[in-house]
C-alpha cells in the first residue's frame, strides 16, 4: 500500500513537471495571449485616442515603420483615426465576442448532451437530430440566413455566434455522459440518494471537463474567423462599433495607398488564432486521454 | 446494397425538409413577413392583398404544407430588387460559383492528399514538419486575409493578374488560389493523420512481418483503409464549397451564389436568401449522399452494417 502511495505521487510529480515544461512556441503563444487580454481588459487606459477621434490633418499617415511619427504609432486611417486605438478597441470587442460565444456553446452544448444522455429514448433522438441538422449545413450559411431573417444588432449577433458549433459539445458531453454512467463512481452517488443536479453539475462533469476545455481551444479561434469574416462583409459588427474583421473590411478599399489600415487588424487575428491553436494543440496532449 | 441506398435515400430527404422546415420556422419567428417583406410604410390595403396573396390568414399548419409545397416546385417568390423569380436569380449564378470552386477543389485533393500521405511515410521529417506547419497556417489564416495578401503581393506590387472582377481567365486564378491552398492544407493534415492511424495498426505490421514488399503495404493495406476517412474529408469539402466561396466571391467580386447571399442578407431579400438556403442544402445532402456510397464501395463493413 504505502509503496502503491509512493509510486503514484511520483508519478504525479513527474507528470506535473512534464505539464509546466512548457515548449517554446506554447510559451509564445501564451504570451501573445496575456498581451491580448491586459490590451482588451485595459483599452480604455491604452488607447493613446479616442477610437473615433478624427484627426483630419494626418489623414492616411503611414505607420512608424514605413516613415510615420509616433503621434500614430501604427499609422491613421481615410478619416485620420489612430489605427493603434482603433486596433485595441477592437480586439476588445473580438475576444469579447469569441469569449461569449464559446461560453453560451460550451454550455447549451453540455446541457443538451446531458438532457440526450440522462432521458435516453425520444428526448435523445430530438438531440441527435438537431447535432444532425446543425453538423449537415455550414455553419455560415445558417448565421447569414438567420442575419437576413432578424436584421442585426449586437445582441442578437453574439446569441448566433454562440450557436456555432454547440453540437461538438452535445456529442462530446452525450458520449462522455453515457460512458461514465457505465462506471462505479456515478453509479454509487446515484445509489447514495443525488439528484441528478449533483451527480451530473458536481460528479460528471468534472470528469469531462479536460476534454470540454480542448474543445472550446477549438471553438474560440473558429467563432474568432467566423465573426471577422461576417464583419469583414459587413454583415456582422456595426459601425461606429469596431472589430477586427470589420477594420480589415474598411481598411480593403485603400489596400494600394495604405495597406497598413488592413495589416494591422489582419495580423492581430492571425497571431491569436494560431496562438490559441498552438496552445489548445498542446493542452489536447496533456489532458485529454481520448484523443491521444 | 439497395436497402442501403434507399434509407440513405430517405435520410437525405428528411434533411432537406428539415432544412426548409427551419426557413419557415426561422421566418415566422422573425415577425409579420407581410411587414417585413413590404415596406413598414405600405398601404393597409397593400399588406391585407399581400396576406390574401400568400395565404398569411390561413392555419399555420396549412402555410406550412403550401410552403413545402411551393418549395418542392422551386417557387420561392420574387425578388424583393427586381421584382424576378428569386430561383432563377440564384441559378443563373451557379456557374461562376463552379468555375472557381471546382478548380479550388483539385487544387486541394491534387495538393492536399499527396502532401498528406508522404507526410506520414515520412514522419517527423523536414517535409512533414512543413506540411504541418503549413496546415497549422492554413487553418488559423482567415481566407479574406488570404486573399488580400495575395492581391497585394500580385495585383499591387507585382501588377500581374487582375484585383478583382471577372470576365478573364486571369481573374479566376485568385480566387482559386486563395480558395485552394486553405483547404490544401486541411487535407493534408486529415490525409496525413488518417495513414498514421492506419500504419500503426496490427494487420501493417503483420504485413510487413510476413515480408511483403513495403511498396505494397502502403498500396493495398494502408491506403484503402486510410481512404475511408479521407472521403469523408472530401465530402465535406464538396458540400462545403459554396459556404467558403461567399467570402472569396466577395473579395473578388466574383459575379456567384455566395456574393448574391451577401447582397441578399444586406437588403433582407428573403425570397433570394430563402431560394440559395434550399440550392446549397440540396448540394450539402447530395454530397453527403455520394460519400455515404463511396462508403459503401469502399468499406464491406458499412454495406452490410445496414442490411439487418
Amino acid at each position: 500500500m504505502a509503496i502503491a502511495e509512493h509510486t503514484s505521487t511520483t508519478s504525479v510529480a513527474i507528470s506535473r513537471r512534464r505539464f509546466f515544461k512548457l515548449p517554446f512556441g506554447v510559451s509564445l503563444a501564451l504570451g501573445w495571449l496575456g498581451l491580448m487580454i491586459v490590451v482588451a481588459l485595459g483599452a480604455e487606459l491604452l488607447t493613446p485616442y479616442s477610437f473615433t477621434a478624427l484627426d483630419l490633418k494626418a489623414r492616411l499617415s503611414p505607420p512608424l515603420l514605413m516613415g510615420g511619427s509616433f503621434a500614430h504609432p501604427l499609422g491613421t486611417d481615410e478619416l485620420g483615426r489612430d489605427v493603434l486605438s482603433r486596433l485595441i478597441v477592437s480586439i476588445r470587442m473580438s475576444l469579447l465576442i469569441a469569449l461569449f460565444g464559446t461560453i453560451i456553446a460550451a454550455s447549451l452544448g453540455t446541457a443538451l448532451g446531458f438532457l440526450a444522455a440522462h432521458f435516453r429514448g425520444k428526448v435523445e433522438q430530438l438531440v441527435l437530430m438537431a447535432i444532425d441538422f446543425q453538423a449537415s449545413m455550414p455553419f455560415m450559411i445558417i448565421a447569414l440566413s438567420v442575419l437576413a431573417f432578424f436584421g442585426n444588432n449586437l445582441v442578437l449577433f453574439i446569441a448566433l455566434m454562440g450557436f456555432h458549433s454547440w453540437e461538438r459539445y452535445a456529442r462530446i458531453a452525450r458520449g462522455l455522459t453515457l460512458a461514465a454512467n457505465e462506471q462505479g463512481y456515478a453509479a454509487a452517488v446515484r445509489q447514495l440518494g443525488a439528484g441528478p443536479g449533483r451527480i451530473y453539475g458536481l460528479h460528471i462533469l468534472p470528469n469531462i471537463a479536460s476534454t470540454l476545455i480542448v474543445s472550446m481551444t477549438l471553438t474560440f479561434p473558429e467563432i474568432i474567423l467566423l465573426e471577422s469574416g461576417l464583419s469583414f462583409l459587413g454583415l456582422g459588427v456595426q459601425p461606429p462599433l469596431t472589430s477586427l474583421g470589420n477594420m480589415v473590411g474598411y481598411g480593403r478599399e485603400y489596400i494600394t495607398r495604405a495597406p497598413w489600415i488592413m495589416l494591422a487588424p489582419a495580423s492581430a487575428i492571425v497571431v491569436t488564432t494560431l496562438s490559441i491553436s498552438l496552445l489548445g494543440d498542446w493542452l489536447r496532449d496533456r489532458l485529454d486521454p481520448t484523443l491521444r | 446494397m439497395l436497402t442501403f441506398v434507399i434509407s440513405r435515400l430517405l435520410r437525405a430527404g428528411l434533411t432537406i425538409l428539415f432544412v426548409m422546415t427551419f426557413a419557415f420556422i426561422v421566418l415566422r419567428l422573425s415577425g409579420d413577413p407581410a411587414l417585413l417583406i413590404m415596406s413598414v410604410d405600405a398601404p393597409p390595403e397593400a399588406v391585407a392583398a399581400f396576406r390574401e396573396a400568400w395565404g398569411l390568414n390561413r392555419p399555420i399548419w396549412e402555410q406550412y404544407f403550401s410552403y413545402i409545397g411551393h418549395a418542392f416546385t422551386g417557387d420561392f417568390g420574387k425578388s424583393m430588387r427586381d421584382g424576378r423569380p428569386a430561383i432563377d436569380l440564384v441559378m443563373e449564378r451557379v456557374p461562376a460559383t463552379l468555375a472557381i470552386t471546382m478548380p479550388a477543389l483539385a487544387l486541394k485533393i491534387g495538393l492536399g492528399i499527396p502532401a498528406g500521405i508522404y507526410a506520414a511515410l515520412h514522419r517527423n521529417s523536414m517535409a512533414d514538419r512543413l506540411t504541418m506547419a503549413a496546415s497549422v497556417a492554413g487553418f488559423t489564416m482567415p481566407s479574406f486575409v488570404l486573399a488580400l495578401l495575395l492581391v497585394l503581393v500580385f495585383a499591387v506590387q507585382l501588377g500581374w493578374l487582375p484585383a478583382s472582377g471577372s470576365g478573364s481567365l486571369d481573374h479566376a486564378i485568385l480566387p482559386i488560389i486563395t480558395l485552394g491552398t486553405g483547404g490544401a492544407a486541411i487535407m493534408a493534415r486529415f490525409t496525413r493523420s488518417a495513414m498514421l492511424e492506419v500504419l500503426g495498426q496490427p494487420y501493417i505490421r503483420a504485413a510487413s512481418a510476413k515480408g511483403v514488399n513495403w511498396r505494397r503495404v502502403v498500396s493495398r493495406h494502408a491506403l484503402p483503409n486510410a481512404a475511408i476517412p479521407t472521403v469523408t474529408i472530401v465530402g465535406f469539402m464538396v458540400g462545403s464549397l459554396v459556404a467558403g466561396a461567399v467570402v472569396v466571391e466577395s473579395v473578388f467580386a466574383w459575379p456567384g451564389i455566395g456574393r448574391l447571399l451577401v447582397s441578399a442578407v444586406a437588403n433582407r431579400d428573403l425570397a433570394v436568401v430563402q431560394a440559395i438556403l434550399m440550392v446549397i442544402a440540396t448540394w450539402m445532402v447530395a454530397a453527403n449522399f455520394t460519400v455515404d456510397l463511396a462508403y459503401g464501395w469502399l468499406d464491406p463493413r458499412v454495406r452490410n452494417a445496414t442490411a439487418h
